[in-house]
């Protein structure tokens, strides 16, 4: 007992000189979703030359075969298509949907955060109460207005996503520059001078992104889902575009007949999401300097 | 075997979904949707058609063939030498739900009703060109036209020609059809439920049912028609005793069904609701008619016809089915077959040029067309196949589906080139003129197919005295479109009707896309 106790502090040392990659890495769940992120990535980029088949061609005999026939590892779609093709396809416009939406809706909610914590007495309330009124549209009623008015599409699907991120965005950065903006070293940049903008960019900024961090890759997760439900809903990629939810909605159709063609993009989809959660939480953990002992 | 884990699943699902037993003498019918209203003369739907057709009668009716007028509420009818007369004559039996006798007065009221313009239907061009009609006496009608029109009683067969209680709709306004109804049909308003149910009840006196029937009366008590939007759900039903009749089958689960031994399934050989794409003629790219025809023989129709409709549709080789009345076959062949090396070949001719993209160019012009189409499963489906085979000639096809809630103002615009549609139509006359007559620009005539030569053939077949004569003119409208390619004709739905275990005599007819007509001669033996 006592031994234990003795020797925990001989191990502290060694620890607080880690990284933040390695303090990741030790989780053994956060290895696991990292390393199905970065394998998804890889898969997604290297699709053209990864894939077995042409993604738009079809070959309407071989339409519906179920996995495991020749040829047809994970079996064919309701066009007969290849689905380990159309998957990988498929992955490459969901992920990157996630990722632009993720940026564009990242991006300025971080600048409307930012502005509103430094201009405090002139922003504040304007960009605060505009986010809340934001964050009272669910995105999916976003997404089904921008599709009525610009036609369905990726495009639509993508700003409906964006816009369902950027108040939260907002919220999160807005708190912790608050915080930061309390401290000593903001106070003494702009006593010597610095402009607003060389204070956000070079003093404020830099401090705030551990969460900031951590938020977009939770929300990564949770833009990939709701860009499949809108695509699920026919809002979003278009035919022949291979998308995860619009092949898992292309398949509802058929549950009881072809399952393959819905349960592959949702399963997917699924363990694309939990990958990325872990990842953010994991992340979090990690960031935390409370951890840090 | 897949067929009975299949079906174990779908009974599993129902048993979930409606746990209530169908009650005694009640039948319980299935369908997709509810409509906006019952009145004939507001709605179009066919969903609405289906109970009005239970609700109320038509001066005549059609039968199985679609080809043969029967009387209705009009017993005998005569047509003067000049074509521009036509003199019902009423049964004497008859009655409204509410007990009121029926007379020659509800036609007049009922007609006037529906051509009106401050009722604004949108299909009163089906009632001709109506100049007067009168009540001779209580029980003869006088139907006068300003000129002959040969389509007239197939269009009275429709429900949108169905006759009502002038008391009644007076008496309910703009809720005619949403709070009650009073028509001399089969059965009359109970209750309804907007998508719920509609609730049924038998009209006690009623025996005036169309000769295409073994028995002229009804032979259930109540009908109730049932909301159920999925197709799982409704088929699981079936199977499990919870409700009787749906002809709203998933083309997937049909040949299931049949192999099923409790379920009893029926369909019509006579049945018109044709799905195509129309191209706008007067759009750059699809307004070259050399591009058209290679289109259409760029298409495997059969292929497609096959993995979207698992062979419960008909490849559409013609613009008009066969069985229709006006059907040309001359007009048949010159619809291009499947032939994608004819297709490279017709676009080479017409000096569209295979670019580096694999996109044919003419003239700087890449061979691409944009089509909009409401988003269903099948149009979807299909346009996703079509898409792949023009991809193989060098043609880019670029499809938008909208949702059915502003799908219908997107078709009305010019912003497309292509739309894909399906439709009932009752005759050759009906729906060609329906589609390609230049004054029903920019709908239905979306296609802004304007020919001077078709109107004339068109109005020739509506108008002409001598059957052949009409005959001649619309296999002329028919050749003429056809050689046009303004269409790529697609698929010729089935009509199939699934029905429980109790229920007999349950018979697909199929007029306007309503699978029970009049719904008699149905009975259940439990």
């Amino acid at each position: 007992m006592s031994a234990t106790a003795l020797e925990t502090p001989a191990a502290r040392p060694a620890r607080r000189r880690d990284g933040v990659w390695p303090r990741l890495l030790r989780d053994p769940v956060a290895a696991v979703a990292l390393g199905f992120v970065v394998l998804a990535v890889l898969a997604a980029l290297l699709a053209p030359w990864l894939a077995p088949s042409d993604p738009y061609d079809n070959n309407l005999l071989a339409a519906m075969k179920p996995p495991g026939t020749e040829g047809l590892p994970l079996g064919a779609d309701g066009q007969g298509r290849d689905l380990v093709t159309r998957l990988l396809f498929g992955l490459r416009v969901t992920l990157l949907m996630g990722l632009v939406a993720t940026l564009a809706g990242g991006l300025l909610g971080m600048l409307l955060g930012f502005l509103a914590a430094f201009y405090r007495r002139w922003l504040d309330m304007p960009i605060m109460r505009v986010m809340d009124v934001m964050l009272s549209f669910p995105a999916i009623l976003v997404g089904l207005a921008i599709a009525a008015i610009a036609g369905p599409g990726i495009p639509a699907v993508v700003v409906a996503m964006s816009i369902a991120t950027v108040p939260l965005m907002a919220r999160i950065t807005r708190g912790s520059a608050l915080v930061v903006m309390q401290l000593d070293y903001v106070v003494a940049a702009r006593a010597v001078g610095c402009t607003d903008a060389q204070v956000i960019l070079r003093h404020l900024a830099p401090n705030c992104l551990s969460p900031i961090f951590v938020f977009a890759t939770l929300r990564f997760g949770q833009v990939i889902l709701l860009g499949s439900a809108l695509s699920f809903l026919g809002l979003g990629a278009q035919p022949p575009t291979a998308e995860l939810g619009a092949m898992a909605s292309e398949g509802r159709n058929f549950l009881f007949f072809a399952p393959h063609i819905a349960v592959l993009p949702c399963l997917l989809i699924f363990l694309l999401v939990l990958a990325f959660n872990l990842l953010g939480d994991a992340l979090r953990d990690a960031l935390d300097p409370r951890m840090r002992f | 075997m897949k067929g009975l884990v299949a079906g174990a699943l779908l009974a599993f699902s129902a048993g979930v979904a409606l746990a209530q037993p169908a009650p005694r003498n009640t039948l319980v019918i299935l369908r997709e949707i509810d409509a906006d209203n019952y009145d004939p003369a507001r709605s179009t739907a066919r969903s609405a058609g289906e109970s009005l057709y239970m609700m109320s009668d038509t001066l005549v009716s059609l039968d199985w063939d679609m080809k043969t007028v029967r009387p209705g509420l009009a017993e005998r009818w005569d047509v003067s030498e000049d074509g521009k007369l036509y003199t019902f004559h009423l049964r004497r039996d008859v009655t409204f739900c509410d007990g009121k006798p029926f007379t020659a007065r509800d036609v007049v009221y009922s007609i006037q009703r529906w051509v009106a313009p401050e009722t604004r239907s949108p299909v009163r061009w089906r009632a001709g060109p109506l100049k007067e009609i009168r009540a001779k006496n209580d029980h003869t009608v006088e139907y006068e036209l300003n000129e002959p029109y040969g389509e007239l009683l197939y269009q009275l067969s429709l429900f949108f020609a169905s006759i009502v209680d002038q008391a009644t709709v007076e008496r309910l306004g703009a809720n005619f059809g949403v709070q009650g109804f009073n028509g001399t049909g089969p059965y009359c308003w109970a209750s309804w439920t907007p998508r719920q149910e509609l609730v049924l009840q038998k009209h006690p006196n009623y025996r005036w049912g169309p000769p295409i029937y073994r028995n002229p009366a009804p032979q259930v008590d109540r009908v109730i028609w049932r909301i159920v939007p999925e197709s799982q759900t409704r088929l699981a039903a079936l199977q499990t005793g919870q409700a009787d009749v749906t002809q709203y089958i998933p083309p997937i689960a049909v040949s299931q069904l049949r192999q099923l031994p409790m379920v009893k399934m029926s369909t019509q050989e006579n049945y018109f609701w044709d799905h195509f794409m129309g191209f706008k003629v007067d759009k750059p790219v699809v307004n070259d008619p050399a591009f058209r025809r290679a289109v259409n023989q760029a298409v495997n129709r059969s292929a497609i016809v096959q993995a979207v409709w698992f062979g419960n549709a008909t490849p559409a080789d013609a613009y008009m089915n066969p069985n229709t009345a006006g059907y040309d076959a001359e007009a048949a062949k010159l619809v291009p077959g499947y032939d994608p090396e004819a297709a490279r070949r017709t676009l080479d001719a017409a000096g569209w040029a295979m670019g580096g993209d694999g996109v044919r160019a003419k003239d700087g012009q890449r061979a691409s067309f944009l089509v909009y189409a409401i988003n269903t499963q099948e149009g979807r489906r299909y346009l996703e196949a079509i898409q792949a085979d023009l991809r193989r000639v060098g043609v880019e096809m670029r499809i938008q589906l909208w949702d059915a809630t502003v799908g219908w103002g997107k078709l009305a615009t010019q912003e497309f080139d292509a739309f894909i549609m399906s439709y009932p139509y009752v005759t050759a006359t009906d729906g060609f003129s329906l589609y390609f007559d230049s004054r029903n620009r920019p709908t239905p005539n979306r296609m802004n197919w304007s020919d001077p030569a078709t109107d004339a053939a068109l109005q020739e077949a509506k108008t002409a005295l001598d059957p052949n004569v009409r005959m001649a003119a619309i296999a002329r409208a028919q050749r003429i479109v056809s050689e046009n390619n303004v269409w790529l004709p697609m698929a010729r739905e089935q009509i199939w009707v699934a029905a429980s275990q109790r229920t007999e005599g349950v018979r697909a007819h199929g007029i306007y896309g309503v699978a029970l007509y009049k719904g008699l001669d149905i009975r259940l033996t439990r």
